[in-house]
């Protein structure tokens, strides 16, 4: 079977993700195996939970949630990228991180490249 | 690691990732992180190709000192590539010529490829990652 992964590398205001948004979600809805999508970079802003996006702009984060909770797509953020951007992911009951997202290393993205039939960076 | 050699959909012949460089060192994070990535395949086993394209072929010139700028010189890392077996480093003529850049470069066993090679030398990965 076909499987997918993703790398995110835009931050949540950014139009790029919505397009990458777009495509996830129509890789999903015609049965692709998405395996998981790797936030690297500024794609790592998605998963910090002190954000808030004015109501008139487009909800990047409120999307990716809707999406990991309809198809359990996992969503994995770089620790090294998010410490540098200062979102600590030390703590065991962290309240900085959305709870939608895993704290993972750059190993998951080796994993999900060796995993996947396709990577597709955003 | 068996897992992921298990799982390793790419052929013999064909590499897992290339990652392309196209950006200068110091301006931006994108140099670092893309090392980042090469030394973590790398590190797992997989091999993984460094292409340098447009102004990421500054990012292979002689005599910088990201320290100057306060800024951590990445740099000094791509010496450790033998270590890790990152062996294929192709960097694009074009790139170079168009920036009157000589082929003065900070490692080792740099491939100065033309733009078809280049894209040929692309070609053989099964994934590609820009920064």
């Amino acid at each position: 079977m076909k499987t997918l992964a993703v790398v995110i590398t835009t931050p949540p205001y950014s139009h790029l993700t919505i397009t990458a948004l777009t495509y996830v979600e129509a890789a999903l809805v015609a049965g692709i195996n998405v395996i998981g999508v790797f936030f690297y970079q500024d794609g790592v802003m998605h998963a910090n939970e002190n954000i808030s996006i004015a109501s008139d702009e487009y909800q990047a984060i409120e999307h990716w949630q809707r999406l990991q909770k309809q198809y359990q797509l996992p969503l994995h953020i770089c620790i090294t990228a998010a410490e540098k951007r200062g979102i600590a992911c030390d703590a065991i009951d962290n309240d900085k991180i959305n709870k939608a997202f895993t704290v993972s290393g750059l190993g998951e993205l080796v994993e999900l490249t060796t995993k996947a039939s396709r990577l597709v960076q955003f | 690691m068996t897992s992921i050699e298990q799982n390793s959909s790419a052929s013999p012949q064909e590499s897992v990732l290339a990652i392309i460089n196209s950006k200068a060192p110091f301006s931006s994070s994108h140099g670092k992180d893309a090392l980042d990535v090469a030394l973590i395949f790398a590190a797992f086993e997989q091999k993984v190709s460094l292409f340098f394209q447009g102004d990421g072929v500054y990012q292979l010139m002689d005599k910088q000192d990201g320290s100057l700028l306060g800024i951590k010189d990445y740099l000094k890392t791509f010496s450790a590539f033998e270590f890790y077996d990152i062996e294929d480093i192709y960097v694009c003529q074009p790139s170079l010529a168009s920036r009157q850049l000589d082929e003065d470069f900070h490692i080792d066993d740099v491939q100065v490829l033309s733009s078809i090679e280049f894209g040929l030398a692309l070609n053989r990965h099964q994934h590609v990652l820009r920064f």
